[in-house]
């Protein structure tokens, strides 16, 4: 087990002046020699960096990484709404599906919920291959704990390596504005982490470019005395307005219920379906109430 | 703990400081590259043409490569970087199968491919990635990723030059986007298409894009690979076959699987 | 007559006040609207005369594709335009400016043969060409095959954006000029026959369509002589479109709808006659007649 430690922490390897810098030890292939730049023990063996004396303005020249360089040729996949929030009966996560590249919709089908582990789960908004390889990376330093400690990782410890693993990068370009939701020892537990090394416990939060409008229908129906069917309502119908609203966020909504014995998929809604299905529950609601203001000669009924 | 190692600078004086010449290794090669998944097929394509600016730099260049008897590889952007990627995840590849006496699963492939292309993510591989095969319940798979290698697994996927000409038409043809059944009918279903479809539906979007992409052109190689057992009469029928069309079997790469790869070859306009 | 002072500058040519904010615009927004540019094979050549046995003239070619950034606009565009019955010039660069600074400048040529009772000469035209491109400082951007025949022979010139001139026997330009080119240098002759120059041209343009990405489609033909014009519009068809192999026609109630209303748009009018310039008349009949059956 030390030797795992020891290798889990060692120094990358120096991936400059060497001949092969993606192969790292040449003698470590095959069944050694673990998946692209992971080590058989899960370890970053290196991350390539161009040799010019500025490479993250290096980066920003040439990738679209933070949204802010059209012109770019390399365009990356950015997510964009995200929510959860704790309430009687757990935690309740929803996102929607949209990835743009640019001004170009690249994917209405994309998994912004990322599975750690049956306890854990992890949003994307910001760079999808960033929250997707670290949150990935999350979930096999979350078991090497288990194996070491006999028992499952706290949200909060793991939510902290996120946090101190993207630190490191702090500058270098990375974009991400996760939420790590999960039930452990005490009790269901919500963090917010970015990637300027932000970490926040917290209840409520919503995350990306339609992220306002998601606040305007979450706040409006919170309550921490929420059921879980209302709960669950909650959190899709703020991703579908979202959705509606938000040019960068849409398709569809994936919904997510943490309890005690870990996380459930409770769905998949097609945005504009179920924006349309809500516009006519209320018409006829508003029908409803109109007859019975008629019936009841009610004062406070108003003509269509 | 540090993942990270900064890079060396250059101790070179006459490397100034103050007056750096910009570094772009990238250059944009045209082309454009597609996959769409069926119940026990694959079919993943691209054009053949590679160009810089207002040049062809070759009417035939490759954009689709057999990774194994069940994963395919297409890439698009830089021809350089997308070369360059599939050299090491089939060497990769070599020494998976050295060591464990099989064939890596798409499935693996496509992980591998992610963490490969982000040990690049500060020197990205300008690379956009198709994978297309068939997974091991049988089943075809297209897996697609980005540049620092985020994925997911689709019945569907165009990219390149004329991926927002293709990517729309494949989306209502694929996805069945904006087309109601008629009333009383079956709901369409996605993933359920015949061969013949698919294949009709990829050169249709190849022969299109040509039309109106200065980019796509010359050639376009189409590789369906199948899974064991499945028919082959639908592709290799002479009555499916349309003009200039070339159809080819490809050797087994490994031994005990028995799917089996095909190449369609046909020209396109090379305007 | 009397001046008053320093002349107040007319108000002519491009208003450059916007220049700085349309700059930031660029910056901010990702890029300003892209205008249309013919990247192009346009090429022109002399032929005849000498010991040919032929009279002299100028035969012009070009492709037929219109690109907005890498797409096709347009797949079978005129490239040759025309300036006087015995005068054509083809345009690279700007589709819009290509196409307005040609009709101005053949406005302006017909003017001239009015005023001066006679056709006016290609060196006029291509004067008039250069004096206006010069003066917008190749903001007007029309690169141009300037060609015809008039009563001092057959010429041939180049018009660059920014005034500039040449006087040649052959010459290509556009992003397919390179191509064309290698066709004339390899091939070019002085006093070629008619049926020689019209194939060399067209050999030409189709290098350009083949190897450059800028030109495609198809190759127009024009023969300059004495006698007049001859315009070989689509010349060579080498790219047609081929057959798709699916049919892409949907069932009738394909898109969805969320509302449906029909509306009759007939309007019936019912027209009441009075007993107009006191004549009795039918009034039943009057007003069937005028009524609109729906």
């Amino acid at each position: 087990m030390d030797t795992l430690v020891r290798q889990l922490s060692r120094p990358a390897v120096p991936v400059h002046g060497e001949d092969d810098e993606a192969y790292g030890n040449a003698a470590e292939w095959g069944s050694m020699g673990g998946y692209g730049n992971l080590s058989r023990t899960g370890a970053i063996s290196g991350m390539t960096v161009p040799r010019v004396l500025d490479p993250i303005s290096f980066l920003a020249t040439h990738t679209d990484n933070l949204s802010t360089n059209p012109e770019a040729k390399i365009k990356l996949a950015h997510g964009t709404t995200c929510l959860a929030f704790k309430f009687r009966g757990g935690i309740i996560v929803a996102v929607d599906s949209r990835a743009s590249a640019g001004s170009y919709i690249a994917s209405g089908t994309v998994k912004k919920v990322i599975e750690i582990n049956p306890y854990l789960l992890g949003t994307m908004a910001g760079g999808a291959a960033d929250c997707q390889y670290w949150e990935t990376y999350l979930g096999i330093r979350c078991r090497l704990y288990e194996l070491r400690n006999k028992e499952r990782i706290s949200v909060a410890a793991a939510s902290k390596i996120l946090t101190n693993l993207v630190y490191q990068y702090k500058g270098m370009g990375l974009s991400m504005g996760t939420m790590i939701a999960g039930w452990d020892k005490t009790g269901p537990a919500l963090f917010y982490v970015d990637s300027d090394g932000q970490r926040i416990k917290g209840n409520l939060f919503s995350v990306g470019s339609g992220s306002t409008f998601a606040y305007g229908v979450l706040d409006q129906g919170y309550s921490y005395d929420l059921s879980d069917e209302e709960a669950q309502d909650l959190g899709r119908r703020s991703i579908i307005a979202a959705g509606h609203r938000d040019g960068y966020s849409g398709n569809t909504c994936n919904l997510y219920h943490v309890r005690e014995n870990g996380w459930e998929f409770i769905g998949n809604y097609d945005v504009s379906q179920e924006w349309y299905k809500y516009n006519e529950k209320e018409k006829k609601a508003l029908e409803h109430a109109g007859k019975a203001g008629v019936q009841g000669g009610s004062p406070m009924a108003v003509e269509a | 703990m540090a993942l990270f190692a900064p890079p060396p600078m250059y101790a070179d004086p006459t490397m100034a400081a103050d007056k750096q010449h910009a570094f772009n290794p990238y250059s944009e090669n045209g082309g454009s590259i597609l996959a769409i998944a069926g119940a026990d097929f694959t079919v993943i394509a691209g054009d053949t043409r590679q160009s810089e600016g207002y040049s062809i730099q070759t009417r035939y260049a490759r954009k689709v490569w057999q990774l194994t008897d069940r994963c395919v590889i297409a890439t698009n952007g830089f021809a350089a970087d997308g070369n360059n990627f599939v050299k090491r995840i089939k060497q990769r590849l070599e020494w998976y199968e050295h060591a464990h006496q099989k064939q890596m699963s798409i499935k693996a492939i496509a992980r591998l491919t992610q963490t490969m292309l982000y040990g690049n993510r500060f020197f990205p591989y300008f690379a956009y990635v198709i994978l297309g095969g068939i997974d091991e319940d049988g089943t075809g798979a297209v897996y697609s990723f980005d540049p620092i290698g985020s994925y997911e697994r689709e019945a569907c996927r165009a990219a390149g030059a004329a991926q927002s000409l293709i990517q729309p038409f494949l989306d209502n043809q694929i996805y069945f986007r904006n087309q109601t059944p008629a009333p009383g009918a079956e709901p369409f279903v996605p993933g359920r298409l015949p061969l013949s479809t698919v294949l009709g539906l990829v050169i249709d979007s190849f022969t299109s894009a040509t039309e109106r992409e200065i980019a796509v052109g010359d050639g376009l190689e189409l590789y369906v690979v199948m899974k064991k057992g499945r028919t082959t009469d639908d592709l290799v029928g002479s009555d499916n076959l349309i003009k200039n069309m070339q159809v080819q079997e490809l050797g087994a790469l490994g031994e005990g699987g028995s799917e089996r790869t095909f190449l369609v070859s046909l020209p396109l306009k090379r305007d | 007559m009397a001046s008053k002072g320093p002349v107040e500058g007319p108000s002519i040519g491009f208003d450059f006040s916007n220049y700085a904010r349309n700059q930031y615009l660029g910056q901010t927004m990702g890029g300003l609207p892209k205008a249309t540019s013919t990247g192009t094979t346009i090429v022109g050549m002399k032929f005849g005369g000498g010991d040919s046995g032929e009279e002299e003239g100028i035969v012009l070619g070009a492709d037929t594709r219109a690109t907005a950034g890498s797409i096709v606009a347009d797949k079978n565009c005129e490239k040759i335009h025309y300036l006087t019955p015995n005068m054509r010039c083809c345009g690279a660069g700007t589709a819009a400016d290509t196409e307005f600074v040609t009709n101005l400048i053949s406005s302006n040529l017909e003017l001239h043969a009015l005023s001066q009772g006679k056709p006016a000469r290609v060196v006029t035209a291509m004067t008039m060409l250069k004096q206006y491109l010069f003066r917008y400082q190749g903001h007007v951007g029309a690169y141009l095959v300037l060609g015809g025949v008039d009563s001092t022979g057959a010429h041939l010139f180049a018009v660059q954006a920014h005034g500039s001139t040449d006087k040649l026997p052959y010459m290509t330009l556009g992003s397919g000029s390179l191509a064309a080119m290698a066709m004339f240098e390899s091939s070019f002759k002085q006093n070629m026959k008619r049926e020689e120059a019209i194939a060399l041209v067209a050999r030409a343009i189709r290098a350009g369509v083949f190897n450059d990405l800028g030109s495609g489609s198809n190759v127009d033909v024009a023969v300059i002589t004495k006698a007049g014009t001859e315009m070989l519009r689509n010349y060579e068809m080498p790219n047609e479109r081929g057959v798709k192999s699916r049919n892409y026609k949907f069932r009738r109630g394909t898109t969805a709808w969320t509302k449906e209303d029909v509306r009759n748009l007939l309007v019936s009018e019912e027209v009441a006659v009075t007993a107009g310039a006191g004549k009795l008349q039918d009034t039943t009949e009057a007003s069937q007649g005028m009524e609109v059956d729906a």
